[in-house]
């Protein structure tokens, strides 16, 4: 039930006319002045040591300007990853190797006067190499003799397990109570092995950047990133330029889904430019984007539960093997969040155990991706849930919400794991997932078609459910912060670090402070995201906006409506406490209904007596994460013949806490259905023996388009979060994590077999039901 | 090379090379608003209208396109004038990350020109060349149906 | 890097001189020109200009010029005759912008595995007409055979003798809605009453290029609707593949026959082709 004037409204997105009509620009339209292009050169091989460089023949191209490799250009070990500083990720990799780890690793780039010059003269780069025995197959990375990935001096910059001698980049042990007891307390005894697979994010816009100089010659850096503050200050650690000679600014970003938290093409531009004194600009091909930029993590889920009859969880093993590619970006934290975002949901269970190893091969880097490692521990979960209701005879739906986390409620994994530092003890003070499951299980027809098998020829019908939490924000970690000024007449300048890559960040929270000021949303004028003008924020990942960067913005907005009250006050000569900001940006005075207009004051304040600005600024970090919930259906018909599996309708119902925008929510919802359903049928990497990927292209790599989506229902809860800005929580990733597993269990209930490795394509369909299994 | 192009009613004396595609003439000489998300004619973002066609720019060679008319987004209307198309896509809250959008609503703009009052099906296989990542199509489908609906009642 | 001249013949001789030379390729305004690039020659023949945008029937005869599109093909024959196979085949290739760019001229001349025309042009029993250095009518075999007969000459058109008096079905398997297919099913026939009068099939996407099913067409031409259910369709449809990103061999050959034989159940008995 919501009583607010701006909040829970579908306002329109406030950058929405402007890409309409072509007027926004992304990092690539930007002009910038007489640049210079860069065009990198990659290792055709999966692990070898780079002998020589013979760059000769490109240096000689009309045109070319430079050439840059581990031969000319030395440079410390970073990560890549967009975390806060210091980093969960270990170090592991330098702008230019002098060791390449997978088909596709970086190997140097050419600077040259066009994009054309610069990749034909890469290709002109001659490079020998030693070749270094491969490593593909991540059950095999722990072994005594598999070959070693990192043996230089990596390391990790914060003390979290990191044993790279044993090819481990992250690891996470946790465990309550006792396992063993509670397996021989348990009636029945499940086991089974999951596997999920690599996957794009394919944001439609390729990853960009440029750096131009000012005229005061510092470096503005225009960059397709979801985290420009990490990438200045990372820009400036791996290239030695003074991190206030920096200043990144985010244009319009065409979708990121966690492939933009990585601060990949930013160094190279600005080390070019710095170089030579010129503007310079990268701009990624999508081929490049499919193996240079990162990927979805695979996982391995080994999970294995004891219960009893009546269907109580005596105890829960889970372990996980995550194949983090050549380099850990991300590993320690996907990992974690493939424990800690799936075991809080059944917190009831006594004896759990987690174990969980991220290894290197010589592969495509795994990244952060929507869902981030809860996405494939979802996937296990959920068919592990949907296995025990089959065994005991219970009803999925029922069963869930018999066991789930309630409000009011903890998890012991809450304090055990967090994201390279401890983990922060939490208690759920809002879940309405009870609503997600009543709702979404009528929206289906689940009485209706469940266990029903209805066959029309060869094609036979099926339902599934799934359900999951994630989190909102890091806790204790991220940190976001706004400042606002006031305006003439009565309007204000938002400035927020929050970064909107198409989420709608800007709109809400414009929302938020408009809510919070009284006023209509087109009185806020939002600037955000560029780290000279706007003021920090960790930026766009771990679902964090709405609940820390909006919790920010109404903090600055409060303080900002306290200096309003305070001015008229003093312009009135009326007792503070008699004021209350109005409707429609005015002041009240209680003791006779009079009514100050927002444009008054602000002139007085500005021009009048006791002149000064009406600003404030705030930051806000989290103290808890708390989740959002998702119950998560699919109606699916299986062709028996063919084994192509059609999702005919899929209902995604989702408690946020209190939506700040309900269209922009129920828009993520429907964007990470989609994405997660073609994840779970048709996405893949496909490899040859060399490990080079041989379908990056649309052409071979397949996501959803018009013609394939099912009926999408996007259900919003009545719910409502005390900690949250206006009760809001989180929408972003969620809803990815739902289709694989609502599919795999449809598929199970309309032919009786389980698929436990991703893609469920028509082949793999078609071989299980075959082998009956 | 050189050639004429009629763009968005406007005329353009251009020079490039002979195996330039028309994504790169238009982008280059300002018409930033045409995006590449692929250059391989599969993701659908380049979309512009040629001589009444929807094409894929990054798939057409700028010689071949000589002398033609093209329109982009931008010729469509604008932030001042937006087309009912445009400010239905706003309205219904088709637009996520904004990239697909010039040329899907390019593709939407095709389709009402031929059928103003399409069938879900109709919708489905006029945006088949057009990627979206971000909303599923839900909101997009909602807002060809909205720009139909306005459009044939001329409101 | 090379000059490379651009050339707009208004005539169909003009075109044809200048193929004639080398190193000039002609372009229709399809994409696999783009895609393989220019370097490899010194001029380009577009061939927009020439009056070869037409698409006729005459006395049940079909021609079709060699500049329509798929679209234009796929438009104007919904209208003439919407139950032929090539609405559904042209109307579903690719998508809607690379329709409106690929031509019957192009596409003649590539026939790549994945073209969704080739497998009615085989049903249909279409002719290709050409002008030039090789000028003649081919039927699909004899130009399949023998791909240096494109050297220097220029597809002008078309013919399919009967392309509306069949009932057809054609099916394209496909990973998602946009994609190339794997293998493709093109099934016309002709019956009186009960009498299948003549069948046709072909799947296209194998290790030939497009295979004509004439172990089906002989066991069913001239005989009872009946007769369908008596052969082991499914086992006589197998056509050998190569490994594609879609599938293995095996499980794309498996699945091919399923689909020859609903497209047949379609065709002969009116019952409905899954989606």
């Amino acid at each position: 039930m919501n009583e607010f004037s701006v909040v829970g409204k579908p306002v329109l997105k406030v950058d929405s006319l402007s890409l309409a009509c072509g007027s926004a620009f992304f990092t690539a339209d930007f002009g910038v002045k007489d640049p210079l292009y860069i065009a990198f050169f990659y290792s055709p091989h999966a692990h070898a040591e780079i002998k020589a460089i013979d760059d000769s023949s490109a240096l000689a191209m009309k045109g070319v300007v430079d050439v840059f490799h581990s031969g000319n250009t030395s440079s410390g070990l970073f990560t890549t990853a967009g975390q806060g500083y210091p980093e969960p990720s270990p170090y592991d990799t330098r702008l230019f190797n002098k060791t390449v780890r997978y088909a596709g690793d970086i190997v140097g780039a050419v600077l040259a006067e066009s994009e054309k010059t610069a990749r034909a003269a890469a290709r002109a780069v001659a490079v020998e190499y030693t070749l270094l025995p491969p490593l593909f197959d991540p059950e095999k990375a722990m072994e005594g003799d598999a070959p070693r990935i990192h043996d230089g001096d990596e390391y990790a910059p914060l003390p979290v397990a990191y044993r790279p001698e044993q090819n481990i980049a992250g690891e996470v042990l946790f465990s309550f109570g006792n396992v063993e007891k509670g397996f021989a307390e348990a009636d029945f005894i499940e086991e089974e092995t999951y596997n999920t697979h690599c996957t794009s994010h394919c944001a439609m816009e390729p990853h960009a950047a440029a750096a131009a100089f000012d005229e005061h010659g510092r470096l503005v850096i225009y960059s397709t990133t979801q985290v420009p503050f990490h990438a200045r200050r990372i820009v400036s650690m791996t290239t030695g330029i003074p991190l206030h000679r920096i200043r990144v600014v985010k244009p319009r970003i065409g979708g990121g889904f966690g492939s933009k938290q990585e601060v990949i093409l930013e160094p190279y531009v600005a080390l070019a430019a710095w170089k030579h004194k010129r503007n310079v600009r990268a701009e990624l091909t999508r081929r490049e984007v499919f193996t240079t930029v990162r990927t979805r993590h695979a996982m391995r889920v080994r999970i294995r539960s004891g219960f009893k009859k009546d269907g109580t969880i005596t105890a829960l093993q889970m372990d996980d093997l995550m194949n983090t590619g050549a380099y850990g970006a991300h590993a320690l934290t996907v990992l974690s969040n493939a424990a800690s975002k799936v075991l809080p949901m059944f917190n009831k269970i006594p004896n759990m155990a987690f174990t969980g190893h991220a290894v290197y091969t010589t592969l495509p880097v795994g990244g952060a991706y929507r869902g981030y490692g809860a996405t494939q521990g979802y996937f296990a979960f959920n068919q592990h849930v949907d296995a025990i209701c089959r065994k005991i005879g219970a009803d999925f739906v029922e069963y869930v919400k018999k066991w789930h986390i309630r409000e009011g409620e903890t998890s012991e994994v809450f304090r055990a794991i967090g994201e390279g530092t401890e983990g922060v003890s939490q208690i759920v003070r809002s879940c309405k997932l009870n609503e997600c499951l009543d709702r979404g299980a009528e929206e289906i027809r689940w009485k209706e078609l469940r266990g029903k098998q209805i066959r029309s020829g060869s094609v036979v019908k099926g339902v599934g459910a799934a359900v999951s939490m994630q989190g909102s924000g890091i806790a204790m970690v991220d940190m976001g912060s706004a400042s606002m000024k006031m305006n003439d007449d009565g309007s204000f300048n938002l400035f927020a670090g929050a970064t909107d890559i198409g989420t709608g960040s800007d709109t809400i929270l414009s929302q938020i402070a408009a809510e919070t000021l009284g006023v209509p949303v087109e009185m806020i004028v939002i600037l955000s995201s560029d780290t000279d003008l706007t003021p920090f924020d960790t930026g766009a990942y771990a679902s964090s906006t709405t609940y820390i960067s909006g919790q920010a913005v109404l903090r600055c907005a409060e303080k900002v409506g306290d200096q309003i009250l305070s001015a008229a006050s003093s312009m009135k000569g009326i007792p503070v406490g008699d004021l209350s900001l109005g409707k429609g940006g005015k002041v009240i005075n209680s003791a006779d209904g009079s009514e100050i207009p927002f444009s008054e004051i602000a002139c007085y304040s500005m021009y009048s007596r006791n002149q000064f600005q009406i600003q404030a600024q705030a930051s806000f970090f989290g103290e808890e994460s708390p989740p959002p919930f998702m119950a998560h259906f699919a109606e699916v018909e299986v062709d028996m013949e063919t084994g192509r599996v059609r999702v005919v309708k899929f209902v995604s119902a989702g408690d946020c806490g209190q939506p700040i925008n309900p269209a922009l929510a129920l828009g993520q919802i429907e964007g990470a259905t989609l994405n997660g359903i073609s994840y779970a049928l048709t996405e893949q990497y496909l490899f040859d023996a060399k490990g080079k990927m041989t379908n990056n292209s649309f052409w071979d790599y397949k996501i959803y388009g018009s013609l394939d989506i099912p009926e999408i229902k996007a259900i919003l809860a009545d719910s409502s979060e005390p900690s949250g800005p206006y009760g809001a929580k989180s929408i972003s990733e969620i809803g990815i994590n739902g289709p694989a597993p609502a599919i795999a269990n449809a598929i199970f209930d309309a032919v009786g077999i389980r698929l436990r490795e991703l893609p469920m394509t028509p082949e793999k369909v078609l071989a299980a039901i075959k082998a009956g299994r | 090379m050189n050639g004429s192009f009629f763009v968005n009613g406007k005329k353009e004396e251009w020079s490039f090379a002979p195996d330039a595609v028309l994504l790169d003439v238009l982008r280059n000489n300002g018409y930033t608003e045409v995006h590449r998300g692929c250059g391989e004619g599969e993701c659908g973002a380049c979309a512009v209208i040629l001589e009444g066609r929807l094409v894929n720019s990054c798939q057409v060679f700028a010689a071949s396109a000589a002398g033609q008319k093209i329109t982009t987004v931008a010729g469509i209307g604008s932030i001042h004038s937006p087309h009912p198309i445009q400010q239905a896509f706003v309205e219904a809250g088709a637009i996520q990350c904004g990239f697909c959008t010039p040329a899907m609503i390019l593709a939407v703009f095709c389709l009402l020109q031929k059928t103003p009052n399409p069938a879900d099906e109709e919708i489905r296989k006029a945006l088949d060349g057009n990627m979206c990542r971000c909303t599923g199509y839900v909101k997009i489908f909602e807002a060809v149906r909205l720009a139909a609906r306005r459009m044939s009642s001329n409101e | 890097m090379n000059r490379i001249e651009w050339y707009f013949p208004e005539t169909v001789d003009e075109a044809a001189a200048l193929l004639s030379r080398e190193k000039t390729v002609p372009h229709g305004g399809g994409t696999s020109l783009v895609k393989s690039g220019l370097s490899s020659f010194s001029g380009v023949a577009d061939l927009t200009k020439l009056p070869l945008n037409y698409l006729k029937m005459e006395k049940g005869i079909l021609e079709i010029g060699a500049n329509q599109t798929f679209a234009t093909v796929a438009e104007n024959l919904s209208n003439l005759c919407p139950d032929c196979i090539l609405v559904a085949a042209l109307g579903s290739a690719a998508s809607t912008p690379l329709r409106n760019r690929i031509t019957i001229g192009g596409s003649v001349s590539f026939f790549p595995p994945w073209s969704d025309l080739i497998g009615p042009f085989s049903v249909l029993e279409g002719e290709i007409c050409t002008e030039g250095k090789n000028s003649g009518t081919y039927d699909l075999s004899s130009w399949l055979a023998n791909r240096t007969v494109q050297q220097g000459t220029l597809v002008t058109s078309v013919l399919f003798p009967d392309a509306a008096d069949w009932d057809s079905c054609y099916y394209r398997e496909v990973r998602v809605g946009f994609d190339y297919p794997s293998f493709t099913v093109s099934v016309v026939a002709r019956k009186n009453g009960s009498k299948i009068e003549e069948v046709r099939a072909a799947v296209s996407g194998g290790l030939e290029r497009v295979t004509r099913l004439s172990g089906i067409e002989d066991g069913l031409n001239g005989k009872d609707l009946s007769q369908l259910a008596s052969l082991d369709v499914q086992k006589m449809a197998r056509v050998t593949f190569g490994r594609k990103p879609a599938g293995s061999a095996e499980f794309l050959s498996e699945i091919a026959a399923v689909h020859v034989e609903r497209c047949l159940k379609s065709v002969l008995l009116g019952e409905g082709e899954s989606r």
